[in-house]
């Protein structure tokens, strides 16, 4: 009930009182009891006051002042309120009978507010669309575009220039940067000879170019951000699916980053394990039904949102509200959604919708792989910053040591330098979405290729302030990978089948790659609709005649899903991957005159799928006549099978039973990656087999567990840049590094030695890139000792690997 | 003017305005910092209580630990051939304890003897999570959070070692002993909670899945005298020093990755890892103890208390289907469990007694749910059965125990830390469902009461990704009244 005297005042006010003066009576009134909790970073009940807009927009519960209607206003309701659930200010002094009035009459004459004025100053909002930021003119002859920001920002403070880091640190820097690994010490040795003035370019180049090197190591950085393991939680029961071969192939083949993520954001079989996220078994929260993940996930992986909080409340930290992150769900969503706040059901429908309407909207109306392919092309859109922006934080990050806005997931913050972020954005929309040409433009800046900043214990506490890179820490892969490799006991295999190629010889020569011949087939049926059933088997053949002795020959052969090849009656090989199509080479298989060729062919599942045949082989005859013969509708197919020297009878007569029928082209692009990849093989990269084993590609075990790698239950963006305690017992007198060194000092004990220094040298410079300096080398040698025992030797190592010059990437 | 509006009837709003004013007292001046969570300073203070404990042991029977067939005796019948499933409530008889009016089931006969130094807790009651998995209810008793959640959630242990730190400086604060996390079934879901989530690796468990091979965890690698791991660290502390990039020594990281590995040499060097080490007890000691993996991890938590650990979990391990995760064969196997941990915990508490240490040290005796001969979940669950035998009937000696998941009413033993002593705090009902019919205390009142021992506040937050997280859910959690004093 209102009271007489306050029913008294309304009237007055509403009457037509002098207008109340915003600036001098509501302001003191508001500045005393309300912004405290609701201006500046502070949203209380997701309730600003701020500005009249963020006033008028309202908290969580909907509007709280109505322009000229004090009764639809909640504010007024709550200074008068005496519920302690109801009242505000929640504490301390209420509200004068005076100021009540006061706020009432400025509500019922429409909430007037002077132009322009905030309490605070305004929650930084990012620029959505792309900027092209105007550049300082290059200094000292530095014309990179991201020294001449970075240069002009330094002059601007009066600091100084980073200065160039020497050959040794830059080298061990940029390959573990870019791929993963230690310069060996003739790639050591090499680069200091090296006297190309662009060498340091060259070199950022041919290491972008080591494909599989590339793709390995960013496999660390991808499966962290988009939480996909070999093994982990949820696998179990199937609430989680791999993206892993999808994720290889794409970094292998450098994939668009535009195409990569609309392959996430709408995704195909291959790649909808990131869009479905980890499913539990049983109840879950509200905010852990998949389509919330998935809105969480999309948000913070490609527009840096944490949309964790507003997938419960709308958000007290940022302007995200329980609707946007409804929104997006709604978007990937097979059921009508409805909010649900806190796990308490609001009855309000979830509107598919995301949360950037400036660029467009998805339709609500239309179905969902309609509304994944809008939400994928909004988010792609040419003049979404945000995403472009995002991406290259990240890449900045990695090289850099430090996002340009940090923590890099937290992209709706200040960026300590705007143009900078925007010149590396604009690099990546100019490259096409090229990662490799945005690592590249990093690589080869001044900026990157500065020492590293020596770090105080405060350094951040009054703010980030820009002094060159940062040092990393060795990742889990980046150290067992260097342990490996030193110790020379890198695993034969890796645990996920993905195909891996190695990288082509000479490392800027790139080979000619003509398009594959293969087409898909199988037998004639699919023609007709049928599916190949679960675990059909069949024999597919074709003559080849040549006219000419066999100079060259090599095969490529993959079938979906597996495969034997014989040819004139000899096994050759099979596969089990169609991702990891086999090349053989048939020069000595292939003769003058007839040759018969026959693969089996075997499809998986459990219900009738799909199948496909590729063969192409090509041949070089004596005289340099080429001849290419590759799997299309020429070739029969029988349900029959060869015996084990890929004939189908010994006799005429059984041989007669055998029926062959034509087969068809099979549809679809379900192949594309290992139809690339065939066509690379025939054009000579090598296969597979031929590549080391990296950690990327292995499961996690305890000492990467113990050395930080984690559980990817959880995108993780950034992991911990310090050894922890624990860690550093792991690392003292855990077994499986212990068992690596004294297998590493034995092979090493093997070689041939001149003296201990040698030794020391050789792993100065294959662990740390750089010679010992002379008091260096006589501890080392002093380690091993003048008998260079194992023992020695593996103390060596440890102390070498323990340095944090050998635990960071300086 | 001191009367509230009225509220429009059809919203629910003050509960939704109370709810958000929860949340808005703990929001606090949140900063984006996801690399290292910082404590909350709270708009709303928070008080920390006064601790009444320095340790914890928590001695975890993974796998459903049947109350009726341990602390919660209940209508006892006799195996026999067709011997209908709705008569039998516990399959052990009932014994009395050292506390009148306590009873406990036969079996227990050295533990009974020893309930004159704790509360017996009745009346613990999990959620059903729509479906019972060991791991998730596991996940949800260790964490306090039910999982999935967005964010990696620290276990309890973590929590002591982020919030209270190590007792000892060269003494890992969080152990835990007899899980092996690798190469059991559901280890990946047993890695989840095992773990210190956001707090980050510092805070992390030392994980010793066999106490007999503690000792080698902190000794030099195998094969490594004394003499040559002391050398080896001098080595490595000169060749540092060697360094020709002098300003290297002074930057943060170096320094702090140094500081890590002096850290582990000196636990390595240090004279506590004797503590790691139980061979070093007197042979009747380590045959009292001895039942196997689990009584030996006892002793050797006993040990690393005594030498300043904070926080040491000791289970019987969970393997699916092992242990106290009887599905069939039900009471044979829990006659198995109490004769490997009647006689270490008696021993452990009358240890830790003589050495003065009990009343310092919380003992909590747990399980992730209870197990019921009929009843899957509790009352009205939707829970699929997983018993083997699922006939109304028993035909075979095989059928006899309780062999459903039973979330409905389990018992919690506490000894030591300040705690009442021969105390019974809840009740079941006496037929079934064995529900908890008095002072039902959640997962969250459980954790409340525990940090409560160890001088937490319920309330406290730490700042993850710009939000507040509670050491119980919403800092809602209210510690159960069972402290002396």
């Amino acid at each position: 009930m209102r009271s007489p005297l306050l029913a008294g005042l309304l009237l007055t006010a509403s009457l037509g009182a002098a207008p109340v003066d915003f600036a001098h009576e509501v302001v003191p009134i508001l500045r005393k009891h309300c912004v405290e909790c609701h201006a500046g970073d502070k949203k209380k009940g997701g309730l600003s006051m701020n500005t009249r807009v963020s006033l008028l927009e309202g908290g969580e519960n909907g509007a709280v002042v109505t322009a000229g209607q004090t009764q639809k206003s909640k504010l007024i309701e709550a200074i008068v309120s005496a519920d302690p659930d109801v009242r505000m200010p929640p504490k301390g002094e209420r509200l004068s009978p005076v100021e009540v009035a006061t706020l009432r009459a400025w509500v019922e004459q429409g909430a007037v507010w002077t132009e322009g004025f905030a309490f605070k100053k305004p929650a930084y909002e990012p620029p959505l669309r792309p900027r092209q930021p105007v550049l300082p003119e290059a200094r000292a002859g530095r014309t990179h575009p991201i020294d001449r920001v970075l240069d002009g920002w330094l002059a601007d403070k009066g600091a100084p220039t980073p200065v160039l880091a020497d050959d040794a640190t830059f080298l061990r820097r940029v390959t573990l940067d870019l791929i993963g690994m230690l310069p060996s010490a003739e790639e050591a040795r090499a680069f200091a000879a090296d006297r190309r003035p662009d060498k340091r370019a060259l070199l950022v180049r041919s290491l972008l170019a080591r494909n599989v090197d590339y793709a390995d190591h960013w496999m660390v950085f991808w499966n962290d951000l988009l939480r996909n393991d070999y093994a982990g939680t949820g696998y179990i029961d199937g609430g989680r699916k791999q993206i892993t071969n999808w994720l290889y192939v794409s970094l292998l083949a450098n994939k668009p980053y535009d195409v990569f993520a609309r392959e996430l954001v709408a995704p195909s079989s291959d790649s909808e394990g990131f869009a479905k996220g980890i499913i539990w078994r049983g109840a879950v929260s509200a905010a852990q039904a998949p389509e919330l993940q998935y809105s969480q996930s999309v948000s913070q992986t490609f527009l840096g949102i944490n949309m964790k909080c507003a997938s419960c409340h709308d958000s007290f930290v940022d302007r995200w509200k329980l609707r946007d992150a409804y929104g997006l769900a709604a978007i990937y969503s097979d059921h009508p959604m409805e909010l649900v706040r806190c796990d308490i059901p609001t009855g309000k429908p979830a509107v598919a919708a995301w949360p950037f309407p400036e660029l467009g909207q998805v339709d609500a109306s239309k179905p969902r792989e309609e509304r994944l392919a809008q939400l994928a092309a909004l988010i792609t859109h040419p003049d979404n910053g945000r995403f472009q922006r995002t991406i290259v934080n990240r890449l900045w990050h990695r090289l850099m040591g430090r996002g340009v806005v940090h923590p890099v997931d937290a992209m709706q913050t200040q960026p300590w330098n705007q143009d900078l972020l925007d010149v590396l954005a604009n690099r990546l929309v100019e490259s096409k979405y090229d990662l490799k040409a945005v690592l590249e433009f990093i690589a080869t800046s001044q900026a990157y290729q500065s020492r590293a900043e020596i770090l105080s214990r405060d350094a951040d506490d009054k703010g980030y302030v820009y002094r060159g890179p940062r040092a990393k820490r060795l990742t889990a892969e980046q150290f067992v990978d260097a342990v490996w490799r030193l110790t020379g006991t890198t695993p034969a295999k890796i645990v996920p089948q993905v195909p891996r190629a190695a990288p082509v010889a000479g490392a800027a020569k790139k080979p000619v790659i003509e398009p594959l011949l293969a087409a898909p087939i199988w037998s004639g049926d699919i023609a007709v609709g049928r599916l190949p059933a679960a675990g059909e088997t069949r024999s597919f053949r074709r003559q080849l005649a040549l006219d000419a002795d066999v100079d060259a020959a090599t095969c490529v052969v993959t079938c979906d899903n597996g495969f034997e090849l014989y040819v004139n009656g000899k096994k050759i090989g099979a596969g089990d991957n169609w991702a990891d199509p086999k090349s053989f080479d048939l020069s000595a298989s292939l003769l003058k005159g007839s040759n018969q060729i026959v693969v089996v062919g075997h499809n998986a599942g459990k219900v009738p799928n799909v199948a496909a045949l590729f063969f192409q082989v090509n041949v070089t005859l004596k005289g340099g006549v080429r001849v290419r013969m590759a799997t299309d509708t020429a070739w029969e197919s029988t349900t029959s099978v060869p015996n084990a020297r890929g004939t189908f009878a010994a006799g005429k007569a059984k041989a007669a039973e055998v029926v062959w029928q034509t087969v068809a082209l099979v549809k679809g692009d379900a192949w594309r990656m290992a139809e690339a990849r065939m066509a690379e093989m025939l054009a000579g990269v090598e296969g597979s087999s031929a590549v080391p084993a990296r950690a990327s590609l292995m499961k996690s075990d305890l000492l990467q567990r113990a050395l930080g790698r984690p559980n990817r239950e959880q995108i993780v963006s950034m992991r911990p840049n310090e050894l922890s305690t624990l860690e550093a017992i792991d690392l003292s007198n855990g077994q499986a590094l212990t068992n690596l060194l004294s297998a590493g000092a034995a092979k090493l004990k093997k070689r041939t030695w001149t003296s201990p220094e040698e030794l020391a040298r050789w792993l100065y410079l294959s662990a740390l890139s750089r010679e010992p300096a002379p008091a260096e080398l006589k501890v080392a040698a002093s380690i091993v000792g003048a008998e260079m025992s194992e023992q020695g030797i593996a103390d060596l190592l440890w102390v070498v690997c323990m340095l944090p010059e050998f635990q960071t990437i300086r | 003017m001191n009367s509230p509006l009225p509220l429009d009837p059809s919203l629910p709003e003050p509960l939704a305005r109370r709810e958000f004013l929860r949340m808005l007292a703990a929001a606090g001046a949140a900063t984006l910092s996801m690399s290292a969570p910082r404590l909350l300073a709270e708009s709303e203070k928070v008080v920390q209580p006064a601790a009444t404990a320095d340790s914890v042991i928590l001695i975890w029977l993974a796998g459903g630990m049947a109350a009726p067939e341990t602390f919660d005796p209940k209508r006892y019948a006799p195996y026999e051939k067709g011997l209908s499933y709705d008569r039998v409530l516990s399959t052990f008889p009932a014994i009395p304890t050292c506390v009148d009016g306590i009873r406990i089931c036969e079996g227990l006969e050295n533990i009974a003897q020893v309930m004159d130094r704790g509360t017996l807790i009745r009346s613990a009651v999990q959620p059903d999570l729509g479906t019972i998995l060991h791991s998730r209810h596991q996940f949800h008793w260790h964490t306090g959070y039910v999982p999935p959640q967005t964010v990696a959630c620290p276990h309890i242990g973590a929590w002591m070692a982020r919030v209270l730190g190590p007792r000892n400086p060269v003494m890992p604060a969080f152990i835990n002993i007899g899980q092996r996390l690798e190469g059991v079934g559901e280890s990946e879901e047993l890695k989840a909670f095992t773990t210190a989530g956001f707090f980050g690796g510092e805070y992390g468990p030392m994980n010793l899945p066999f106490p007999e091979e503690a000792a080698a965890a902190v000794r030099p690698p195998k094969g490594m005298d004394a003499g040559r791991f002391v050398n080896r660290d001098r080595e490595f502390r000169r060749l540092v020093d060697a360094t020709p990039s002098r300003d290297l020594l002074s930057d943060h990281q170096h320094e702090s990755m140094l500081r890590s590995m002096d850290n582990a040499y000196r636990l390595l060097s240090a004279k506590e890892r004797a503590a790691f080490d139980i061979s070093l007890e007197s042979p009747e000691v380590q045959k009292d103890y001895d039942t196997g993996r689990f009584g030996r991890g006892c002793l050797l938590a006993r040990r690393l208390v005594e030498n300043g650990a904070r926080f040491v979990e000791v289970t019987t391990e969970y393997v699916p289907f092992f242990q106290w995760d009887t599905h069939g064969k039900g009471h044979e196997t829990v006659a198995k469990m109490h004769a490997e941990i009647d006689r270490p915990i008696a021993r452990l508490i009358r240890d830790l007694e003589q050495r003065g240490l009990l009343d310092r040290t919380l003992v909590i005796i747990a399980s992730e749910f209870s197990r019921d001969a009929m009843i899957e979940g509790r009352p009205g669950s939707k829970a699929k059965d997983q018993a083997f035998n699922k006939s109304g009937v028993m035909t075979s000696p095989d059928h006899y125990g309780l062999h459903r998941h039973f979330t409905g009413g389990t018992s919690v033993v506490m000894f030591g830390g300040g705690v009442k002593k021969g105390h019974i705090y809840g009740a079941t009902a006496d037929e079934r469902p064995l529900v908890a019919i008095k002072d039902p205390v959640s997962i969250s009142d459980m954790h409340a009461t525990i940090f409560r021992a160890m001088g937490i506040s319920p309330k406290t937050a730490f700042d993850i990704e710009g939000r507040p997280f509670y050491a119980t859910v919403d800092g809602k959690g209210v510690p159960i009244p069972i402290f002396r004093s």
